[in-house]
Formats: C-alpha cells, structure tokens, sequence
C-alpha cells in the first residue's frame, strides 16, 4: 500500500500539478503575451479600421439589410454560420442590384469584384484556397470610394 | 489547384515525419537529441518535483496502472473545473451539469473530444484554458507514452518497456509543447485570435453593434491539432474563421494532424527494421488514400461548408481529420457528400490509417499480429513476428483488441434505439440518415475521435453517460491490453532465423492492406448497409 502512495499516486498528482501550471497556465500565456506585443490586429479578431472607427471583424460575417451593399450568405448555409465570405459567382450575380441601388456602373463593381478575388489569392498563397470574396472588404471599398453614394452610413457606421 | 493544396500537404506532412520520426525514435530509446543538454537539464528538474528515478523501468501492469491513475487524476481536475466555473476567474459561466461534465472531461482524457457542449456559449476561458488545452496535452502524451511501451517491448529481448512518468515528461515538454508554441505562433500570424477577453463588440459598416466570442484559440489551435484532440473553442470547430481564417490555415492544420502518427512509422522504422516501418507506413497510406479517394469522388456542399475552402479543400480536412482519429471539423457533417462520410467511417473503423497520436500505430501493429496469424494458418506454418513465436494468448490478445471495438459500436446503438434514447433526439421516424448518425457518434466515441453530428443535441443524461463509458472503455482497454501484449513480448527469445512470413515489401503490404479492409468489412457490412449505404 505504501509502496502504490509514493511510487504511484504521488508523482502521478505531481506530474498532474505540474503539467497543469505549464500547459494550462504558462503556454497559453505566453502565446498570449507574444500575440498581443507582436501580432495584436491578429491576437484581437482582426479588427477592421474605417475612417477610424472599428466596423467589423475581416473573419466574421456580419448583417447587412441594406440593398446597396453586397450580402454575406444565410447564416445556416455555411459551416460555421458566420462565413465572411462568398463565392466570385455569388458577388457577381448580386451587382445588378447593387448598381440599380446605387448607380455604380456595374463594371466598376465588377472591377471591386476582381479585386478583392485578387486580394484574397495573395492571403491564400495564391494556390491553397479557392477563389473567393471577403464581403466586408469589398463593401468597406464601396464605402471608400463612392464616399457620396454612402454618405448616410458613413454617419452612422461603427455603431456606439 | 486542387493538386498543388494535396501536394503540399503529402510532401509537408511526410517531409515533416522524417524529421520528427527520426526525433521520436531517439526519445525511445533515449539516444542524443538535439540540444540534449538543456533538454536533460529541464527533464531532471522536473523529474526531482516529481519524485521519479529517471532509470527505473516499470513492468507492463505498473506502466498501465501509472498511466491510469494520472489519467484519472487529469480528468477529475478538470471534470471540477467544468462543474465548478462559475466560481473560478476569467469570464465565468454556469457550471456545466453533472453528466455533462463527466461526458466532456471522459471525452478530453481519451483524446476523443466529442464535444455534447458549445465551447464559445458555455465554457468560460478559464475552462477552455486551464482545464481543455491542459488536457489536450495529457491525452495525447499518454497515447504516445503507451505506444513508445510497445514499440520496447519488440526491440529486444528484456530492453525494459520505460517509466511512464519519464515518457510523459519528455513526450510534453521535448515534443508536444515546442510543436504547439510555434505552430500556435503561426496560426496567431495567419490570423487565429488570442486574448483572454471573451468577447469583442465592434461597430458595424452599417451602424449597428456586433458582439463576437473570442479566446486564446491560437494556443488551443495548435494542439487541437497536433495532438490527436480536435475539440474546437467554438461550436463549429474548424469551421468557425477564428480556428481556421484561410486556405494556408487549413493546409497547415491538415499537416499538423498528420505529422505524428506519420512519424511513427518511421521512428519504427529506425529502430525495427527500414523495411518492416516503410511497409506500415505504406499500408497507413494507402487506407488514407482510399478514403481520400471516397471522399473526392463526389462533390460536397456548398451548404453546410465553408467558401475559403470549398469541396476540395473541406473534404482533405475531414478525411484527414477522421483518418487520424482528431475528429476535428471544418464543415458541417450534413454538408458532406455520402461518398465522404463512408470514407469517414471506414478511417473510424481501422483507427490505423494512420490513426490517432501513438495508438494508431499500435493498432496497425495488433493488425499486422492477426494479419500473421491469419496467413500463418493459411499457408500451414508457425506464425512468427520479429523472430518470435506468436503464441495462442498473443493472438486472443489481438483479437479482444480488435473486437472491442465492434462491440463498443453495435451494442450502445442498438441500445440506443431499444430505450427510445436514439428517437427522443432524432424523432420518431427512424430513416438511414438518422441512423447514420447513433452509428457514427458510437463509432467516434469507441474509436476516440470525437468527429459528430450530433453535438449539442445529445447533451442528455442517456447520450452523457453512455458515450463517456464507451470512450473510456476504448480507450483503456485497448492500450491495457496492448501493453499486456509488449509486456509478453519483451520477455521472449528471439531466434535470428529467417522470418517465415515476410513482414516487409510489396506483397506483405498487399496483404495487410486486404486483411485491414476483410477484417473491417466483415464486421461493419451490414450496419453500414443499413446506413451510409442507403443514403
């Protein structure tokens, strides 16, 4: 009995003690010193800047009710209910009305389109990731560059 | 494109297990590594905190028996933190009820991670951190410690089979830790949140407020991955953009799951014979490949998946994932084509293709026991292994391991139907799709994956309970009766005589591959009729 306390339950609550403070307490808090110093637009969820306010997470999908932006998929649609992206075909089938709403030559939007497609190639080493469009992104250029056409949301964006 | 990610991923994934195979095949035998004095430096001082001489070897049942206990301890830890968070720091939340924390803290310990919880709703940070990635790291090093038993016990006569303490020691702090750290540092650059904040409220473009769940995901991430666990910090596991935000995400954890059990072949191969390691490395592949194979002979999605990874790239993780038993996800399971999940089920079923952290490669190798066996009697002579008798109680030992897991599957899924258990969730019309899924949760909790379709729906006291004790039962009877087999073994005298069956080259390959599928099939045809078949 003596011989099972200290050759077995005393080192096995030690060992437990032990890798409790160093992978449950030091690892996670190292990584999370290193991120927040080194890596904190990353370390925070990617926070997108506008004008200087925060408008959204690059990562996360967010509503948009209004018909002159371009709309992320259904919630349940995707894996995660929250995909901030959508396929090049889906953009491009959404720019007749986003053009009628606004008045933006749908090849300027195409142009957007194209664009944001390119952007995310080079985030996905060209290769590794098919083709798709960030849609708070590409709807963050729309509000950069037709400042008139957005002047109301650009108001009120940001939220309080 | 598609070809480029599957390259990138086989040269990665086996470029890496060179390397690393080679490292695990020094810890085994305690040869050199690199930077062995600062290792050794660090190893003692932990060593002497707890109380352990480095050279005293364990028998079989001691090796067990320690790796039980601390097992037991590890889980009873966190299965307190999970019932009692609401009184412990860092954003409490409600603690979670009885059964529910007996079902996680059972899940985390055998390196299954069924998760009948949503992480971001329910866990607080400090359960995620302190009690779920500390775990992440006790279940796979207890994996590994076992196969690193085993893989002695073939050596050579009396080698001794090691000191779990030792072997869990330096397994966390010479192999898992470093991988993890860098690899979470990587999926910190590519974009994978780590903070102690629970939630973010950011504007939004339009002017409302958007609340968002974050975490220290990066840290979890990376051991998710590496270590065989693939319990998610969100709901949607791999899925969710904070896990995995990109296409070099995903490849990247692909090749984290993989880089392990890959590697074991190889350490294998160094210290048993090139031979013997490259033909098991050969057979694990060539199961991954017909499940790859199933999985991309039909196209999945696009709803239920993810668009940053489409079919390709959501069907290479979930194989992948399944097929190392981490059970991690990247896409919705109803998202998948039927093709996909019978590739699913097959990797569940094997658990050697490659299969999980250590315990994949020890089940390949009770495999290749009966696979001898098998022929042995065919071809009328004494079935040998390693220049040793297979004896009798050898081979009843295979065969329990191998029957285990049928018997875990089958028994609680019919039980499930017989007790109205299995309809109180998935209602009273019983169809192929819904049995597929009481088929597939047992098969993933027998099998120590934790790759479901259920998730929080079966969060009742029959699902808690019944899935914890079949995760348990497949977890340690297995490696009990594995290391039993080791602990026969290394006692036996080898003779330096020629193998009577080869266990190297194209035609043992050929053949452990057919005997793997035969096994297989026999015993999981007529359920697999009666679900994913009928799909």
């Amino acid at each position: 009995m003596r011989t099972l306390k200290s050759k077995v339950f005393s080192p096995a609550i030690r060992i437990v003690i032990l890798m409790i403070v160093t992978t449950g307490v030091a690892y996670p808090l190292l990584v999370t010193t290193i991120g927040q110093t080194m890596m904190p637009y990353q370390s925070n969820g990617s926070q997108v800047v506008l004008n200087g306010k925060v408008v959204g997470s690059d990562l996360i999908a967010q509503n948009f009710n209004s018909t002159k932006f371009f709309q992320p998929r259904n919630s349940t649609d995707s894996g995660s209910g929250v995909d901030p992206d959508i396929t090049p075909a889906s953009a491009i089938s959404q720019i007749p009305a986003i053009s009628s709403a606004t008045g933006i030559p749908a090849n300027a939007l195409k142009t957007l389109v194209d664009l944001d497609v390119a952007r995310n190639r080079e985030t996905n080493a060209l290769v590794l990731a098919p083709d798709y469009v960030n849609v708070l992104n590409i709807n963050v250029e729309l509000v950069k560059q037709y400042p008139g056409v957005y002047a109301q949301e650009a108001s009120m964006m940001g939220g309080s | 494109m598609d070809n480029v990610i599957l390259l990138t991923v086989l040269v990665g994934s086996l470029g890496l297990a060179v390397i690393f195979g080679r490292y695990i095949a020094r810890m085994i035998v305690y040869e050199k590594r690199p930077l062995e004095k600062t290792l050794g430096r660090v190893e003692n001082g932990f060593y002497k905190i707890i109380g352990v001489d480095r050279y005293e070897q364990m028998t079989w049942k001691q090796y067990f028996l320690a790796l039980t206990v601390t097992n037991v301890i590890a889980a009873g830890f966190l299965m307190a933190v999970l019932l009692y968070q609401n009184t412990l720091p860092l954003s409490p939340k409600p603690g979670l009820s009885l059964d529910l924390a007996f079902n996680t803290a059972a899940s985390f310990v055998t390196n299954t991670n069924l998760q009948h919880y949503a992480g971001d709703q329910q866990l607080s940070i400090f359960s995620q951190m302190v009690g779920l990635i500390f775990m992440m790291f006790v279940a796979p090093a207890s994996g590994i410690a076992a196969a690193f038993a085993f893989i002695r016990g073939f050596i050579r006569k009396e080698f001794g089979l090691g000191n779990f303490y030792v072997d869990f020691t330096r397994i966390v702090i010479t192999l898992l830790l470093p991988i993890s750290f860098f690899a979470a540092l990587l999926l910190l650059f590519l974009g994978t949140p780590q903070t102690l904040d629970s939630t973010i409220t950011v504007g939004t473009l339009q002017g409302g407020n958007q609340t968002i769940t974050i975490g220290p995901v990066a840290a979890m991430e990376s051991i998710k991955e590496l270590g065989s666990n693939g319990g998610g910090f969100f709901g949607a596991n791999s899925a969710h953009p904070f896990e995995n935000p990109t296409g070099v995400s995903n490849v990247f954890e692909i090749i984290l799951m993989l880089v392990i059990p890959l590697s074991f072949p190889i350490a294998y191969a160094h210290l048993i014979g090139r031979g013997r390691g490259i033909s098991i490395l050969v057979t694990m592949l060539i199961g991954f490949g017909v499940m790859l194979a199933l999985g991309l002979s039909e196209s999945s999605g696009p709803t239920g998946l993810e668009t940053r990874f489409g079919s390709f790239g959501s069907t290479l993780f979930q194989e992948s994932s399944v097929a190392t038993n981490t059970g991690a996800a990247n896409a919705a399971l109803t998202g998948m084509s039927p093709n996909a999940v019978i590739g699913l089920f097959l990797g569940m079923f094997v658990q050697a293709i490659p299969g999980a952290d250590g315990t994949g490669m020890m089940m390949m190798i009770v495999f290749v026991v009966l696979t001898l066996f098998l022929v042995g009697l065919m071809v009328g002579k004494t079935p040998e292994f390693m220049s040793m008798k297979i004896n009798p109680k050898d081979v009843k030992l295979a065969a329990f391991v191998f029957l285990i897991h049928p018997a875990l599957i089958l028994i609680p899924s019919v039980l499930a139907y017989t007790t109205e258990n299995a309809q109180a969730i998935l209602g009273e019309q019983t169809t192929p799709a819904t049995f597929n899924q009481v088929l597939y949760e047992y098969s993933s909790a027998s099998a120590n994956n934790g790759s479901d379709y259920l998730g929080t729906a079966a969060n009742t006291p029959f699902w808690n309970w019944s899935t914890a004790w079949v995760m348990i039962l497949g977890r340690y009877a297995p490696i009990g009766l594995m290391l039993a087999i080791a602990g026969s073994f290394t006692l036996r005298d080898r003779k330096e005589v020629v193998e009577p069956i080869k266990t190297s080259g194209f035609l043992f390959v050929g053949v452990l591959s057919v005997m793997v599928f035969v096994l297989t099939a026999l015993t999981f045809f007529p359920f697999l009729a009666m679900g994913p078949f009928s799909m």
